[in-house]
């Protein structure tokens, strides 16, 4: 490789915080006109190392050349200047802005220092429509699902012309509908010779799109091998140091009775005449593109948000659901999508996490027992093998899979007869993955119900009995087993198939 | 989410709670410790006055009454609520209808019915802020300038003199050489505390201040425990201004001006965080004894009031400069 073509070139480094080594001696380069694939368990060090990469971690040691000459990144702002732009996981843009002013937030159009509107506007739609994204580019950015906010991110970082481009973990809140446009950016931006760093957990996605990946375990770079030379079981392999022998364990359960049902739901906006079963021992999965409504109806069923339309029963007994309490008190539970928005009090121990929906079921004359709130949460710490095993840690310092662990046992606690599970294993690493899906597993053995939401098509058909697609706001009948297929449930997302 | 509080916790997703060493915790409340030692020495070294029975119950005293409102103004800014601006109207509350109803109803009577009515003035608060979803700042603003006017309207806007010598007996007495307001200081903090760290309430409202949505969505009775936080806060208002009614036998209706100050400063630099989620009632206990023991210290040494207004403002400033300065560092 001769420096001309190398984009970016990052030689040992290495990141150390106070106790903690986050990244050792890594070596790590990219070419231009190349889409180069990081992956990791969670934790492994890639989020380091990219903040390393965009200016907001000085590393310890080592050296980064971009294009050739070796730089040195104070703050983002300086490795923007360079041409790096970063698409986070999470949203980071102004809802209250438009599209167009998030598209162009810092580097608006203007004539003698007025904004030139028209021109942003017109600029933004032209970047969005390169895109394929469907977004009016006036619309108040907060009025939008959270995959379009997503393409707007994205829009935004490839409006501004970079020569490196990061994206860390663009589809996770992507349908794959929208992740095949999303790729077909990507090519594109790379066949204009930007360098692509493309950090995702999803195997498939990175042997889809990437060229070179490179592997990371524990801070340090395992290999960087050509995309052809390497198989998903081999990166796998790489990244736990061990064989997963089976993604999808699902331990046939003894279906019963039908515990929840819900008939003719309606939210007068999001979604209409839903209607759906689940039995005691099943796992219903409930899927469509992100933005089909699925969230909305499990929020719904939850309390979180008002029904005008419809009744939920419980083991056949019609229940009123006003709000979350009304929901627990059904034995309705909810894990929800968002886990750092809406599962987690993040300032708050496991322990303290755990208890809270059954605080009061814990209290005797308003005082909370402690022996009951510790061995409610050692219970499940050593059930789930939640890692670190201490329940007084702060929930915020464990990785992704055992923070949702803990959501889960937070709900468990409560005892519900359904769970409803809204993208459970989104962001988390293939080991704790395969975990949550052993949990559910023995769950649905136990004779609970469970409604599992998930974009993720392998894990759909892997896990569950039976499988509704919703598609803008509406239902499809069930599905069982064997009428599953990815193309069947794609052709009921997208609406070309009528079920 | 619908006031700003919210929205800024919301997206601030990294927070002080990440920093996760218990090295800096035990630093931050030990530093405090340390602080207030140092007034302490300091104080006594420069003046004779300080360091005497008589100066240190008079400060512990007036102490008292703003530190039965600190106790209250914990609650609302770990519940998220940011600040209860309608203190002032409270205090006055409490102080003008506990003695100006002594003639019809007797002080005992009076002084409930004050505190009482004190708490309505936070449960109006608290529904527009918890409830309604009104920004905390213009809430307990406007309500508590509507209170105050009627408050004022109600007695004529003149100053109400006490007519039971009993009840202001009591109020200035001492139990086992201890002035009954610090006790019934004690008392509150007591009950307070227990509140916030040991009961499911108190859980509650951590959690809410933490991260409202989780809350929520963990059946936690969110708009409940924020309106909540208001209605403690204006009864411990409402108590502190009947205390200061009785002891100084008289009521203005501006008596109570500057004690939202006052107890916000406190319960800041005591290191309860703004945003919410995180403190607790000694840490802000800390806090009140630490900036009523170095504006004690300021007013021996004859510092002129514009100076000590100008340490206090850098004082709170500061505390809430470290806060942010917290959260942003525990962005790892």
């Amino acid at each position: 490789m001769t420096a001309a073509d190398c984009a970016l070139d990052m030689r040992g480094i290495s990141k150390t915080f106070p106790g903690v080594k986050a990244l050792s001696n890594v070596n790590f380069s990219v070419k231009f006109g190349t889409v180069h694939a990081v992956v990791g368990e969670n934790g492994a060090g890639k989020s380091t190392l990219m903040k390393v990469l965009n200016g907001s971690y000085a590393p310890t040691s080592g050296t980064i050349h971009v294009g050739g000459s070796e730089v040195r990144m104070r703050r983002p702002a300086d490795a923007q200047a360079l041409g790096i732009r970063m698409v986070h996981q999470e949203i980071n843009l102004v809802p209250d802005l438009t599209v167009a002013e998030n598209v162009y937030l810092g580097r608006m159009p203007a004539r003698w220092s007025l904004l030139r509107k028209s021109e942003m506007i017109a600029r933004a739609a032209a970047v969005l429509d390169e895109l394929g994204a469907a977004i009016n580019p006036r619309e108040r950015l907060g009025n939008l699902s959270i995959s379009q906010q997503q393409l707007v991110e994205i829009a935004k970082a490839y409006a501004a012309k970079p020569r490196i481009i990061v994206l860390d973990e663009p589809t996770s809140s992507l349908s794959e509908h929208e992740t095949a446009a999303l790729f077909r950016i990507l090519r594109k931006m790379r066949d204009d010779g930007i360098a692509i760093v493309y950090i995702s957990h999803r195997l498939k996605e990175v042997l889809e799109i990437a060229d070179e990946v490179t592997v990371l375990r524990d801070g340090s770079m395992i290999e960087t091998r050509p995309i052809h030379g390497i198989t998903a079981a081999g990166m796998i392999r790489l990244m736990v140091g061990r064989e997963v022998s089976n993604v999808f364990p699902k331990s046939p359960a003894e279906i019963g009775n039908s515990v929840l049902r819900v008939d003719g739901l309606s939210d007068g906006l999001r979604f209409r005449d839903i209607s759906f079963d689940v039995k005691a021992g099943e796992i219903l999965g409930l899927t469509g593109l992100v933005g089909a409504g699925r969230t909305e109806v499990a929020r719904a069923i939850f309390g979180l948000s008002p029904l005008i339309e419809g009744s939920i029963s419980v083991n056949g007994r019609k229940v009123s659901i006003n709000s979350p309490s009304d929901a627990v008190k059904a034995g309705i539970a909810y894990v929800p999508e968002d886990r750092k928005g809406d599962g987690i009090v993040p300032g708050m121990s496991i322990r303290e996490n755990i208890s809270l929906p059954i605080l009061r079921r814990l209290t005797r004359f308003g005082r909370i027992r402690r022996s009951a709130d510790r061995s409610l949460a050692a219970g499940y710490v050593k059930q789930f093998s939640i890692s670190p095993p201490d329940g007084e840690r702060r929930i915020n310092l464990l990785s992704g899979g055992n923070q949702q662990k803990a959501v889960i046992a937070k709900w468990l606690a409560a005892n519900p007869r359904v769970l409803i599970l809204d993208e459970p294993t989104r962001g988390v690493d293939v080991g704790a993955k395969a975990e949550i899906h052993h949990i559910i597993g023995q769950l649905v053995a136990g004779g609970m119900a469970v409604v599992m939401i998930s974009s993720e098509l392998p894990e759909i058909l892997g896990v569950c009995d039976r499988v509704v697609v919703m598609r803008d706001g509406h239902a499809s009948q069930p599905l069982v087993r064997r009428e599953l297929s990815e193309e069947r449930i794609m052709a009921l997302a997208t609406g070309e198939e009528i079920a | 989410m619908t006031d700003t509080a919210m929205e800024i916790s919301g997206v601030t997703r990294n927070d002080r709670f990440t920093r996760g060493s218990k090295l800096a915790d035990m630093l931050s409340k030990a530093g405090l410790g340390f602080a207030i030692l140092a007034v302490v020495l300091y104080g006594s070294f420069v003046s004779p006055a300080f360091f005497t029975a008589g100066n240190l119950l008079n400060v512990l005293t007036s102490m008292s009454i703003v530190g039965i409102v600190v106790v209250g103004m914990t609650f609302v800014l770990v519940a998220g609520g940011l600040a209860d601006l309608s203190v002032p109207a409270t205090i006055a509350c409490g102080a003008i209808l506990s003695l100006g109803l002594q003639p019809m109803i007797g002080p005992v009577p009076a002084f409930v019915l004050a505190v009482g009515l004190a708490g309505l003035i936070g449960l109006l608060n608290g529904v527009l802020v918890g409830y309604i979803g009104i920004n905390p700042i213009i809430a307990t603003l406007g309500v508590g300038t509507i209170s105050l006017g009627i408050v004022q309207a109600a007695v004529g806007g003149v100053i109400v003199y006490g007519s039971n010598p009993a009840s202001a007996e009591f109020a200035k007495g001492r139990l086992f050489g201890i002035p009954v307001v610090v006790l019934i200081f004690l008392a509150i903090a007591l009950v307070g505390h227990f509140l916030l760290s040991r009961s499911f309430w108190g859980r509650w409202t951590l959690a809410t201040g933490g991260n409202y949505s989780a809350a929520e969505a963990s059946a936690v009775p969110v708009k409940a425990v924020k309106a909540g936080a208001f209605v403690i806060t204006a009864l411990a208002s409402g108590i502190s201004g009947g205390l200061l009614g009785l002891t100084l036998q008289s009521a203005r209706p501006l008596i109570g001006a500057g004690y939202e100050f006052s107890a916000i400063t406190a319960v800041v630099v005591g290191g309860v965080s703004i945003i919410g989620g995180f403190g607790s009632v000694p840490r802000a206990i800390a806090g009140l004894i630490f900036v009523q023991l170095l504006t004690n210290v300021m007013v021996l040494n004859g510092v002129r009031t514009p100076i000590q207004g100008f340490v206090l403002g850098a004082l709170i400033v500061g505390a809430v400069g470290v806060d942010a300065a917290l959260r942003k560092r525990g962005g790892a």
